[in-house]
C-alpha cells in the first residue's frame, strides 16, 4: 500500500475517538501518535514530524483553529479537520487557514481514509502530470484540451481554468473563495459566488451524465466543490 | 322680607355648626360604615376645608371623601382653574380621602344624591360670603343643600372676604361687551316704531305693546340678558313716547304702563336666562358629541391592539388628526429612561428633545405640566401623564407651538380622556404581552413533556438495537456465521444512522425555536441543492424513481443553502418513507409571479384531508402511522426553515394517490 508506514498524529480530546481512530487506522498500516490537547498536539507535531495531522476543532485548551494556525507558521503538513455539521463557518475558516480537508462527525471510516489518502498524495506529488485522466474525462494540460467520453468538448477559458483547478485538486474540497481567488484573482466578494455557480452549472452540463445528480463535481453545501476521481 | 329673615337664620346656624364641630362626636353614630365628605371647588379656600375635614374625620375615626360637582353653569374659566380643582382633589387624596367628581345641573341635588348613595352622614361645606342682595336673589348652594339634606349633619365653614370675588367669578363668567346686538336692536325698534306710526293701528295700545315685546324676546333669546334689558328699555321708552297718550312726551297718564315696563323687564330676564341655558346645553351637547366622536374613533383604533410601536404610531396620528395639534408619546425604555416612542410626522425633533426633561418630570411626579398648567406654563407643549390606577406608563405631549392654546374645559376634558385611553391601550398591550409570555411558557412546558417522551422512545429504540447487536457479537462471537455477523453489523449501522438523524433534527428544531438561527443567504442554484438533498437520502431511495423537472432558465434563488437543502431532504425523506418501492416522486419548480414554487409529489399512502394542515406541526404523527418510526419533527423543521426564508409550505392530496407538498418562496432583489 502506497501510504503504509505514514505517520499520523491524532489531536482529539475524546479518548474514545482517539481509540477508535488508532485501532482502525493501524489496520490500514498507518503509524499512529495521539495528543489529547492542543498544546501537546503542537509539541508532538514539531518533535515527531508526522506526515499528516487529524485535528479535532473542539479542543479543551485552545481552539483547533489556533492549533492549525500555529502549526502552519512553520509547517505545510497536511491537516484534516474533524468537526460537527452545524459549524459551517468553522469549516470554511479552517480550510482558509490552511487545512487540507474536513470530515464531519459522525463520519464513516471509509470516508476518513479516502480523505487521508488524497491529502497524502497531494503532498507527495512533486511535478504536475501533463495529462489528467479520470476515465470518462481526460484533460490535456499542455494543450488545454478536454475530452469527455473520448469526444473533444469546447470550454471557455474561465470554464477550463475552473475545471483544471478542481481536477488538479481532485478529491479535495475547494472553498468558493479559494476557487474565485485562483480563477478570477483579486479579493472576491461573497456575491461573486453567484458567477461561480453559473460556471459550475455550465461545466456540469458538459461533463456530467446527469447534471442534477453530478458524479464528478460535487457540491459541498455552504462550503464549496469537490472534484471526485 | 321673609327670605331675608331666613338668610339670617341660616347665617346663625352656620356659625353654630362651624363652632360646634367638636361636639358632633357625642352623636355617636356607627363610625365604621358612615362617611364624612367635603365639597371641593377650585378655590384655595377648599384646601382649608379639606384639612379641616381630615382633622374631623381623624377625630371621629371615619373614612372621608372629597367631592367636586361639575356643572355647565359653573364653568371654570381657565385651564388654570381646572388645574386648581384637580390639585385640590389630589391634596385630598394625599391626605387619605377618596375623591370623586360628578356632574349634573344642580350642585345641591348632586351633593345630596351622592351623599345618600355613599352613606355620607357628615358634609363639610364652605360658604362664600355674598352680599345680602345676592343671597336674596339666589339662595346659596349651601342653603339648598341644607334644606334638602335630612339626616345629614352639616359643617358649614364661612369663607373669607378675598375669596369671595373669586367665587363670584365662577358664577357669572364675564363677557366682553359686544356692540352689534345693541345696534341691531336699536334698528329693529326704530323700524318697528316707524312702521307702527305710519300704517299701524296706533290707537290699539294693547297690540302695540305686544308688538314691542317682540324685539325684547328677540334680543333676550338671541344675545342674553344685556341686550334683552336694553331692548326692554328702548321698547318702553319708544312705546311711551310715541304711542301712550300724551303722545310725544314721556309723561305717563296711566300708571298701568309702569307695570308694562316691569313685565317687559321680567320677560327679557326669563327669556334670556332660558335661552342662555338652552344655548349652553346645546353648546355642551355639541362639544360632548365631538368629544365622544373623537374618543370613539380613537377607542376603536386602540382596540386593534397589536404591537406596541405600531399602536403608538397610529394613536399619535389619530390624535394629531383629531385635535389638530402635534402630539408625541414618551415611554420608558428598559432602563426606565424616557424616550420618544411615537410622534407626529411633522414634529420637530429639537423640540421633542427639549421636551424630554419636562416629560421626565411629569413621569416622575404624575402631574401635568406645560402649557395651560401652573408648572412650566411657558413651554410650547402640554405634558400629561399616562396613568392607569397607580401606574404611570409614560407621558403624552400635545404641542401647541405658536398657536393659541384652546383654554376650555372641553379641550381639557378631551385631552384627559385621550390620555386615559392611551394609558389603557398601553396597559392592555403590556398585559397581552405578559399573557403571551405566560402562554409561551406553558406551551414550552407541554412541549418539553412531549419532547422527553418522544426522544426517550426514539433514542432508545435504535440504541437497544445497537447494544443488543454489539453484545451479541462481543459475548458470543463464535456462534455467528459470516452472514449473521454482517446482518448484526448492518443493524448497528442503521441504528446509529437513525440516532444521528434524530439528533440532527432535534438540534435543528432547537436552533429554529431559540431564534438563534441566522440565515446565510447566498445566490444558489436550486437544481444543485435538490441534487445534494437527494444525495443525502440516497440510502433510503432504493428503487424509487426520483424525477427533477426544472427549466434550464430557472433563475438563481437567494437562500441559506444548507438549511434549504435540509428542508428539501426532510420533505423528500418523508415522501420516500411513506411511499412504496418503485413508486415515482416528482420534484418540480416553477416561477409564479413574484414567487418561486417547488412541488414534491409522491404516490405514497397519503394523508387524510382533516390531518393535512397538521402534518407540519411539531411532533404531529398520523394516527395510522404509529408503527412507522419517526418523531414528527422533519416537516416541522422544513416549515420552520421556509418560514425563516419568508416563504410558506402546504400540502394537498393528489387526484390519484399520495400528496403534493408545495413550497412557495418570494423572490428577493
Amino acid at each position: 500500500m502506497a501510504n503504509s508506514g505514514a505517520r499520523l498524529l491524532i489531536i482529539d480530546d475524546e479518548a474514545q475517538i482517539r481509540k477508535l481512530l488508532s485501532v482502525a487506522l493501524r489496520a490500514y498500516h498507518f503509524e499512529i501518535f495521539e495528543a489529547s490537547n492542543g498544546a501537546d498536539g503542537i509539541r508532538q507535531a514539531s518533535t515527531i514530524r508526522p506526515d499528516l495531522i487529524v485535528l479535532d476543532l473542539g479542543l479543551p485548551d485552545e481552539s483547533g483553529i489556533d492549533v492549525l494556525r500555529t502549526i502552519r507558521e512553520w509547517s505545510q503538513i497536511p491537516v484534516i479537520i474533524l468537526t460537527v455539521k452545524e459549524r459551517e463557518e468553522d469549516k470554511i475558516l479552517a480550510l482558509e487557514s490552511g487545512a487540507d480537508d474536513y470530515v464531519t462527525k459522525p463520519f464513516g471510516m471509509g470516508e476518513l481514509i479516502a480523505r487521508i489518502r488524497v491529502a497524502l498524495r497531494h503532498t507527495a506529488k512533486s511535478e504536475e502530470k501533463p495529462v489528467l485522466d479520470f476515465g470518462r474525462l481526460v484533460i490535456d494540460l499542455s494543450r488545454r484540451m478536454v475530452w469527455v467520453d473520448t469526444k473533444l468538448v469546447k470550454f471557455t477559458p474561465t470554464e477550463y481554468e475552473l475545471l483544471r483547478l478542481l481536477a488538479a485538486n481532485a478529491g479535495r474540497v475547494m472553498t468558493h473563495r479559494q476557487l474565485l481567488k485562483q480563477v478570477w484573482g483579486g479579493h472576491p466578494l461573497n456575491s461573486d459566488s453567484n458567477y461561480l455557480r453559473v460556471y459550475i452549472g455550465h461545466i456540469r452540463k458538459k461533463i456530467e451524465e446527469n447534471p442534477t445528480l453530478p458524479k464528478m463535481i460535487l457540491t459541498e453545501p455552504g462550503i464549496g466543490y469537490r472534484f471526485m476521481e | 322680607m321673609k327670605a331675608v329673615k331666613e338668610g339670617q337664620r341660616l347665617e346663625s346656624e352656620r356659625v353654630n355648626k362651624g363652632t360646634k364641630a367638636n361636639g358632633i362626636q357625642t352623636e355617636g353614630r356607627s363610625a365604621v360604615t358612615e362617611k364624612m365628605m367635603v365639597c371641593v371647588s377650585g378655590s384655595p379656600f377648599s384646601r382649608e376645608l379639606i384639612r379641616t375635614t381630615r382633622q374631623m374625620a381623624d377625630h371621629l375615626k371615619m373614612k372621608w371623601a372629597a367631592l367636586y360637582v361639575d356643572t355647565p353653569k359653573r364653568v371654570p374659566k381657565t385651564m388654570g382653574d381646572r388645574m386648581e380643582i384637580s390639585r385640590n382633589l389630589r391634596i385630598a387624596e394625599d391626605l387619605g380621602a377618596e375623591t370623586f367628581t360628578v356632574s349634573g345641573t344642580r350642585i345641591s341635588d348632586e351633593i345630596i344624591s351622592f351623599a345618600r348613595k355613599h352613606n355620607v352622614r357628615h358634609i363639610v361645606i364652605g360658604k362664600p360670603k355674598y352680599s345680602r342682595i345676592i343671597e336674596w336673589v339666589r339662595p346659596s348652594v349651601v342653603d339648598q343643600v341644607i334644606r334638602k339634606g335630612e339626616n345629614i349633619t352639616f359643617h358649614v365653614i364661612p369663607g373669607r372676604r378675598e375669596i369671595r370675588t373669586n367665587a363670584i367669578n365662577y358664577i357669572f363668567p364675564k363677557h366682553s361687551v359686544e356692540w352689534t346686538p345693541y345696534l341691531i336692536l336699536s334698528g329693529i325698534i326704530i323700524a318697528l316704531t316707524l312702521l307702527l306710526r305710519l300704517l299701524g293701528p296706533a290707537n290699539d295700545l294693547v297690540n302695540v305693546a305686544l308688538l314691542f315685546l317682540m324685539p325684547v324676546l328677540f334680543g333676550a333669546s338671541r344675545w342674553g340678558m344685556g341686550p334683552g334689558f336694553y331692548a326692554s328699555l328702548m321698547s318702553i321708552l319708544s312705546f311711551d313716547f310715541f304711542f301712550v297718550p300724551p303722545v310725544q312726551s314721556f309723561t305717563v297718564a296711566d300708571l298701568r304702563y309702569i307695570l308694562s315696563f316691569a313685565v317687559f323687564l321680567i320677560v327679557a330676564m326669563i327669556t334670556a336666562s332660558l335661552s342662555s341655558k338652552l344655548k349652553n346645553q346645546l353648546k355642551e351637547a355639541r362639544e360632548n358629541e365631538k368629544i365622544t366622536l373623537t374618543l370613539y374613533t380613537l377607542g376603536r383604533e386602540m382596540t386593534v391592539v397589536d404591537e406596541l410601536q405600531s399602536t403608538m404610531n397610529r394613536i399619535v396620528l389619530q390624535i394629531s388628526d383629531k385635535i389638530g395639534f402635534q402630539a408625541a408619546i414618551y415611554l420608558p425604555d428598559k432602563n426606565n429612561e424616557l424616550e420618544v416612542a411615537a410622534c407626529s410626522t411633522t414634529a420637530d425633533w429639537a423640540q421633542l428633545k427639549a421636551g424630554g426633561a419636562i416629560a421626565k418630570w411629569v413621569y416622575l411626579h404624575g402631574e401635568m405640566a406645560g402649557r395651560g398648567t401652573q408648572t412650566l406654563s411657558e413651554s410650547p407643549g402640554l405634558f400629561i401623564p399616562l396613568r392607569t390606577e397607580d401606574f404611570i406608563h409614560g407621558v403624552m405631549v400635545i404641542y401647541y407651538g405658536g398657536f393659541h392654546f384652546p383654554d376650555s374645559l372641553e379641550h381639557k376634558r378631551l385631552i384627559e380622556a385621550i390620555a386615559g385611553l392611551v394609558a389603557t391601550a398601553i396597559a392592555r398591550i403590556k398585559l397581552q404581552e405578559e399573557a403571551k409570555k405566560a402562554q409561551l411558557a406553558a406551551e414550552s412546558e407541554k412541549l418539553r413533556a412531549i419532547l422527553l417522551d418522544s426522544i426517550s422512545h426514539e433514542l432508545r429504540t435504535p440504541l437497544s438495537a445497537i447494544i443488543g447487536s454489539v453484545t451479541a457479537l462481543s459475548d458470543h462471537d463464535e456462534v455467528f456465521g459470516p452472514e449473521d455477523r454482517r446482518e448484526l453489523l448492518a443493524t448497528i449501522r442503521q441504528g446509529a444512522v437513525r440516532m444521528n438523524r434524530l439528533i440532527t433534527n432535534l438540534l435543528g428544531m432547537v436552533r429554529l425555536e431559540s431564534g438563534m438561527l441566522h440565515l446565510n443567504r447566498q445566490w444558489c442554484d436550486l437544481e444543485d441543492i435538490i441534487g445534494v438533498s437527494m444525495k443525502q437520502i440516497e440510502d433510503s431511495i432504493e428503487k424509487r424513481e426520483l424525477c427533477v423537472e426544472i427549466n434550464d432558465s430557472f433563475p438563481p434563488i437567494k437562500v441559506d443553502e444548507l438549511l434549504f437543502e435540509q428542508m428539501l431532504a426532510n420533505i423528500l425523506s418523508n415522501a420516500v418513507k411513506y411511499s412504496a418501492d418503485k413508486s415515482r416522486i416528482v420534484i418540480s419548480a416553477c416561477q409564479k409571479g413574484d414567487n418561486i414554487e417547488i412541488n414534491i409529489k409522491d404516490q405514497g399512502i397519503g394523508v387524510p384531508l382533516n390531518e393535512l394542515d397538521h402534518i407540519f406541526d411539531k411532533f404531529y404523527r398520523l394516527k395510522t402511522n404509529a408503527h412507522v418510526p419517526g418523531t414528527g419533527l422533519g416537516l416541522a423543521i422544513a416549515k420552520g426553515i421556509i418560514k425563516a426564508h419568508g416563504g410558506s409550505i402546504s400540502a394537498k392530496q393528489n387526484l390519484d394517490k399520495g400528496i403534493t407538498v408545495s413550497i412557495s418562496l418570494p423572490m428577493k432583489d
